[in-house]
């Protein structure tokens, strides 16, 4: 099996358990619905502090959706004890880039809905540079999570220690997404460093990936 | 890799201690106060080493991780481990330096500055790498999860560093290693340098005893270019 067909079967795979079981739209929607109601009643209600705080709760809410995506890498295969099979017969580079576009997507998804929750509950609809941060933001957190969500679920004792990983090591993604993500703000600069993080992180996970696989 | 040496680790005790007194009177008695900021400002001769010690620390765990991912040599991951633990405390000390500088000079102990929270950030990021080493009872296994956070982590570092001209900021921007070559008067900028000189003296000489330490915690005592210790040898004498 090439590496391009092992990838499409992982990546097919991770579609059709997710379809089977809905683990991360279950746990991931409904999570992103009540963040965004709830820093609305924090922030609000003036509409003035709502706009002000709009770009950094659609960041934080991504941010922390990572941490909830994270747990779902290796979870299902830990817990139905078929992550050996998983391992064993799939190269680790197709098996990370398979993971990673299931956790991209998730990641999009997440980014897409809680844009939109607070465009409208906010009253702050996003800049265009917004779209960039959403496709770079959510491809550097999706490798962040993949590599970490697979080191911490392979792990025998502190699986809550994902979210102390994800959260600080996520920063860059927060900032630059939100400095993309509010008007009027000169987007170049953000747009370039939330590339670079993406093209980082992609290329350290990817690179970390196979000792990560290893007993 | 070289073996550590007992000599090795006498020099650097005596250079990192005359250093460090050198540095001390330059930087109390020496060096002037600043014009606008007083006395408060000789801090900086301990915040600014402790921060540098830091930096060069993360990219000793950053340098080892990858060598341990490479050769599967334990001794790297106790030498990233090592400097890992010395990067978290020196992150902490210039937390804390920085926060009791800010209170006379910016009249508070803790702002929203992005220095101060994305050096907060590393700070954490780097405990995590620590706490990583748990997350198994099997040594290799939680050397190599070690070893791919200590990577990982690394890119945070760069961001911290050049959150002062990236972003406005209260914190004071790079003076030494600044791209407009700010000039800093020149005792205090010996002062300076003698200070970041005795902590990476003492940060090394800190690292490798560690090193020693965690070495023989994995009970694989690290070889020393010392003489033996003797045994105790009691000799009876006669009453006369």
């Amino acid at each position: 099996m090439s590496p391009a067909a092992q990838v499409f079967a992982v990546a097919r795979r991770e579609f059709d358990v997710e379809r089977a079981g809905r683990e991360v739209t279950v746990t991931t929607a409904p999570y992103i619905a009540a963040f965004v109601v709830l820093a609305g009643l924090a922030f609000g209600p003036a509409p003035s502090e709502l706009a002000r705080t709009a770009a950094g709760t659609v960041w934080l809410a991504v941010l922390v959706a990572a941490v909830t995506v994270g747990h779902s890498v290796a979870g299902v295969e830990i817990a139905e004890q078929s992550w050996d099979l998983l391992r064993g017969s799939v190269d680790p580079g197709p098996l990370f880039v398979g993971k990673l576009l299931a956790v991209w997507a998730a990641l999009g998804l997440a980014w897409l809905l809680v844009s939109a929750l607070v465009a409208v509950l906010f009253a702050a609809p996003p800049p265009g540079s917004a779209v960039w941060a959403g496709v770079f933001g959510t491809l550097g957190l999706a490798s962040l999570s993949t590599a970490l969500g697979v080191l911490v679920a392979t792990g025998t004792r502190r699986r809550g220690l994902l979210a102390a990983l994800i959260l600080p090591a996520g920063l860059p993604a927060l900032l630059a997404g939100t400095q993309l993500t509010t008007p009027d703000v000169p987007a170049l600069p953000w747009a370039v460093m939330m590339a670079l993080y993406a093209a980082v992180l992609l290329t350290v996970s990817w690179a970390v990936f196979p000792a990560l696989l290893e007993e | 890799m070289t073996a550590p040496s007992r000599a090795t680790d006498r020099v650097l005790t005596v250079a990192a201690a005359s250093t460090s007194l050198v540095a001390l009177v330059m930087a109390l008695a020496v060096a002037p106060p600043d014009a606008v900021q007083g006395q408060a400002q000789r801090l900086m001769y301990v915040h600014v080493p402790a921060a540098w010690l830091a930096y060069a620390c993360f990219a000793t765990v950053l340098v080892a991780s990858v060598a341990y991912l490479l050769t599967r040599d334990l001794r790297w991951d106790r030498r990233a481990q090592a400097a890992g633990e010395l990067g978290v405390g020196m992150t902490a000390l210039a937390i804390a330096l920085g926060s009791i500088w800010g209170r006379p000079v910016w009249g508070t102990w803790w702002v929203w500055d992005p220095r101060l929270v994305t050096t907060v950030v590393l700070l954490l990021v780097y405990a995590g790498y620590l706490s990583v080493r748990g997350l198994s009872d099997d040594r290799g296994t939680g050397a190599r999860r070690a070893a791919a956070v200590g990577i990982l982590g690394f890119v945070n570092v760069p961001i911290v560093h050049f959150s002062v001209v990236w972003w406005r900021t209260l914190h004071q921007p790079a003076t030494v290693l600044s791209p407009d070559q700010t000039v800093l008067d020149g005792q205090m900028a010996t002062a300076l340098l003698l200070a970041v000189v005795a902590f990476t003296l003492a940060g090394w000489l800190v690292v490798r005893r560690r090193v020693r330490a965690l070495a023989l915690l994995d009970h694989e005592p690290e070889i020393l270019d010392s003489e033996p210790v003797r045994p105790l040898v009691v000799t009876a004498q006669a009453q006369p």
